[in-house]
């Protein structure tokens, strides 16, 4: 560094500020200059002050979350979320009710074969699948009434799919 | 001094804020999901940030009650305006600007005179003042109290920009852009903070006089 000394570039040295070239070139300065050492001594005391003084701050209740929480809008902090929620769940009752209806006017079969089924074959053993639920395949007002408690999470893995 | 005790004294490096890091990623996710609408993700990043801005304000208006207000209404306007922050790494700086928007409109509305500070060139470093010694780097809770007194002297302006830097790490472009100055300004005002601080605390310091 060059004469004058200027503070705020030994504050940059401290604060990793300033790129190797300059650091290098203020270092070297500091290094031979009473003023400027004597400045890093300040410059890290205070430092160094702040940072106890920070861990020391006090609790307060005006940091707590539900203090701010009160004055924010419901609308825009609660809603978001809910409203995707409800979404979802919408989206998927309708997409229940559209393969009920297809299932309930696809021709019945009651060969255990699956072989209408053919394209579910890729399917992974672990997931629920109407070809193997004879529940879903019993034409009768029980049975049907059975799937229609159910009809969520037996169609929610199997997309219904119109019989050859 | 030795190069090996002035080496020393740049080993000590603090975290400034809008360095690039994993803690900045992991901030700008919590932005985006925020800006959504995601309240988990606003309070995560009120807890992070609020403790800084209740400090700040505290050391403006120099009042716990005035501090807690001011905090909930920083984030309150914070809350309503994330989609106008720009540079996600700002977050820090941006949040301390909102405060001290509303500590200044405090003051308005209580009629207080705000002082303007002139802009100088950064003065030369003095050479009167001792320098600190090892032992002064502990903070005990007379020195604390000095140090409250001696910031409480400064004028506002200066305060604020010297606590930018020095307590809350903000970069001088930063600063500058929080408090409206051009960056030849908030060197000199810091440096003559600093300076006043010295004055003001050199005689309780070491061997200066401090029981």
């Amino acid at each position: 560094m060059s004469t004058p000394c200027r503070e705020s570039e030994l504050d940059a040295l401290l604060a990793g500020e300033l790129s190797a070239e300059e650091a290098e070139r203020v270092s070297a300065h500091a290094a031979t200059c009473a003023t400027c050492t004597r400045a890093l001594a300040w410059l890290r005391t205070e430092r160094g002050w702040m940072a106890q003084r920070a861990r020391r701050m006090p609790a307060r209740p005006a940091l707590r979350f539900e203090a701010l929480e009160a004055k924010l809008r419901p609308a825009s902090v609660a809603r978001p979320p809910h409203r995707e929620h409800r979404g979802w769940v919408a989206m998927m009752g309708a997409a229940a009710a559209v393969a009920f209806m297809a299932l309930s006017m696809a021709p019945r079969s009651h060969s255990t074969s699956h072989g209408g089924f053919s394209s579910e074959d890729g399917w992974s053993e672990g997931m629920v699948s109407i070809a193997r639920v004879p529940a879903c395949m019993d034409p009768s007002v029980e049975a049907v009434a059975r799937v229609e408690a159910t009809f969520g999470a037996c169609l929610l893995a199997s997309p219904a799919r119109p019989l050859p | 001094m030795s190069p090996r005790r002035v080496s020393h004294l740049f080993a000590v490096r603090l975290p400034l804020v809008g360095g690039a890091s994993s803690a900045d990623d992991a901030e700008r996710r919590l932005l985006t999901r925020a800006r959504r609408g995601d309240p988990v993700a606003f309070r995560t990043l009120f807890e992070q940030h609020s403790p800084a801005v209740w400090r700040f304000l505290r050391d403006l208006f120099r009042d716990d009650a005035a501090a807690d207000e001011a905090t909930q209404e920083t984030f309150v306007r914070a809350h309503g305006k994330l989609g106008a922050l720009r540079d996600d790494a700002r977050l820090a700086s941006w949040l301390l600007g909102i405060a001290r928007h509303i500590y200044l409109e405090s003051r308005r509305t209580r009629g207080t005179h705000l002082d303007i500070g002139s802009e100088e060139n950064e003065p030369l470093l003095e050479a009167a003042l001792p320098s600190p010694t090892p032992e002064d780097l502990l903070l005990d809770r007379e020195m604390e109290g000095l140090l409250a007194e001696a910031l409480g002297e400064l004028r506002e302006e200066r305060r604020s920009a010297l606590l930018l830097r020095i307590d809350h790490g903000l970069a001088y472009e930063d600063i500058a852009q929080v408090m409206g100055w051009s960056l030849p300004k908030v060197k000199n005002e810091i440096h003559r903070a600093r300076l006043q601080l010295r004055e003001r605390l050199a005689g309780h310091m070491g061997n200066g006089g401090r029981s």
